[in-house]
């Protein structure tokens, strides 16, 4: 009986594809989108260290980087949005990558709500 | 009871008892749910206290590390696919918390993250080789009182205290989707695992043993679990409160496990990035000693092997042939080039799994008057043993079809 559930859960797992599969990377992507923000914004106060700053956009990027390779749907809507996110530069103005966090957030909304 | 042995020993407490599970877990628990989960954390929290003083009293009294019980109560043929699993668990939580000194050292450094890895075992294994073990627990858990600074941190910032205090009380938040509802279920299952890592109770019994600790050391045994626990437990709630209040509110669900840093560095600027920073890399240090550890002390018992730092290295070959190839391979798992917040994933899975057939012999034996005499279970542990040994048990139940359901948390 619990191998059978497993089994069902396993399918159901993997059987996911298009949009709805991809929500879990658009969420990733917004949220990385809104820490890049947060970081820049400290960093414009001050408050960090080049070397940190530095670190985290090398990560961020990268993590990004993950999400977009690993959409199913390479030409969607959140894919461009999220390839616009990685062609700014590392010291975007907070503001900007805000506003693609928050254009992210909407679509991860739409894909949850669908 | 010498009260400097007392104090030195909450504060190792306190400084050791966030992870890198917790770090990631109670920041992500924080800015998706607010203070909603903060009950979770306190639950484990009482769990683990209730299963560490436990482990440490049978220590101090039948003088019987976990394995060596689990290998006479389970059977052979139980107790190996026991040990299996919590070898496997344990190596992960290791690599995670490798890969989590790494990532924090290149925060501080900016030099290549695998170099640092590599950088880190080494200065583990000298630490570990050269420190008698009392140091070795010490030196990494006070110096991860710096973790300090996240509890300034969230006074500094002003929370919503009446907000905070009710997600002390267990609950639902109201209107979530069930899509929500599964995460909410995940994360409750996840932070159950971080905070009570089965590690942490093979660790600190064995820790009990090396010390030689008998029934003068029962008060400081539940002193240090009640207590230094507790208090442990407070720096984990406060990174998900400051997450609950700095993070939730403008979409940052901490991908990575730097960001956290920011909660310290909002208030405070780089001098709190810092002390934040430094914290981390010592509490995950001293969680990378006690996986390392307790994976070498699971082995040496289960088969009988001479073990413990009290002895020299040629004293106990196998013991610390153990322990050197379980950090060693750690550092293989970190170079192949895997993401710590999967290492992380992986090994709150692996662990609750692991944790019910761990506590189960735990907690017959410390029932048992034949062993454990006056000192045996009295009513109250008995009952929260129970308690919780159902507790971990639905967990381990719910967490594979959970982390399918959610995709690991991800939604």
């Amino acid at each position: 009986m619990a191998r059978k559930l497993l089994l069902l859960l396993l399918t159901l797992a993997s059987c996911s594809k298009g949009p709805e599969a991809d929500l879990q990377y658009v969420s990733d992507a917004r949220s990385v989108a809104a820490e890049w923000a947060l970081v820049n914004e400290q960093a414009a106060h001050g408050k960090l260290t080049r070397t940190y700053v530095d670190s985290m956009h090398q990560w961020l990027r990268q993590q990004m980087q993950t999400d977009s390779s690993s959409l199913s749907q390479p030409k969607s809507a959140y894919a461009a949005e999220i390839a616009a996110v990685l062609d700014q530069p590392d010291d975007a103005a907070p503001a900007q990558l805000r506003s693609y966090a928050d254009r992210l957030k909407q679509i991860e909304d739409s894909l949850e709500s669908a | 009871m010498n009260p400097l042995e007392l104090t030195l020993g909450i504060m190792t407490a306190v400084g050791g008892f966030v992870d890198i599970s917790e770090l990631v877990f109670a920041a992500k628990a924080g800015s998706t749910f607010g203070y909603a989960l903060i009950w979770a954390f306190v639950l484990g929290t009482i769990g683990m206290s209730v299963f560490g003083e436990m482990s440490g009293r049978v220590a101090a009294i039948a003088k019987q590390p976990v394995f060596n019980l689990m290998r006479h109560r389970l059977g052979l043929k139980l107790g190996l696919v026991t040990l299996m699993g919590s070898l496997i668990s344990t190596l992960i939580t290791c690599a995670a918390e490798v890969g989590g000194m790494a990532l924090i050292l290149n925060y501080l450094t900016g030099w290549p993250y695998p170099l640092l890895a590599l950088l880190s075992v080494i200065a583990l294994i000298a630490s570990m080789w050269i420190l008698p073990f009392k140091w070795i627990e010490r030196t990494y858990g006070l110096l991860g009182l710096m973790m300090i600074v996240f509890a300034v941190a969230l006074v500094a910032i002003h929370p919503p205290w009446a907000k905070l205090a009710g997600g002390i009380a267990p609950q639902v938040p109201p209107g979530l989707s069930t899509k929500e509802l599964l995460n909410y279920s995940y994360f409750i299952v996840a932070i159950l695992s971080a905070v009570m890592f089965p590690y942490e109770s093979y660790f600190y019994s064995s820790g009990g043993i090396e010390e030689g600790w008998g029934a003068k050391d029962l008060l400081t045994n539940r002193v240090t679990c009640t207590v230094g626990f507790g208090l442990g437990s407070l720096l984990a709630i406060a990174i998900l409160a400051s997450s609950a209040q700095l993070f939730g509110p403008i979409n940052v669900s901490p991908e990575i496990p730097g960001t956290s840093a920011l909660e310290a560095a909002t208030p405070f600027g780089k001098a709190g990035l810092l002390l934040a920073l430094l914290g981390m890399l010592f509490a995950v240090a001293g969680a990378a000693v006690e996986t390392c550890m307790s994976n070498a002390y699971a082995v040496s018992q289960f088969f009988g092997w001479e073990w413990g730092r009290h002895a020299k290295p040629s004293e106990a070959p196998r013991f610390t042939v153990a322990w050197i190839a379980v950090m060693l391979l750690a550092l293989l798992i970190v170079l192949t080039g895997v993401d710590v917040m999967s290492l992380v994933e992986y090994a709150v899975l692996f662990s609750i799994i692991v944790l019910p057939l761990t506590y189960l012999p735990l907690m017959l034996l410390a029932n048992d008057k034949s062993y454990m005499r006056e000192h045996a279970n009295r009513w109250l542990a008995k009952a929260l043993g129970w308690l919780f040994f159902v507790v971990v048990t639905a967990a381990a139940v719910a967490a594979i079809p959970l982390y399918l359901l959610t995709s690991g948390g991800g939604g």
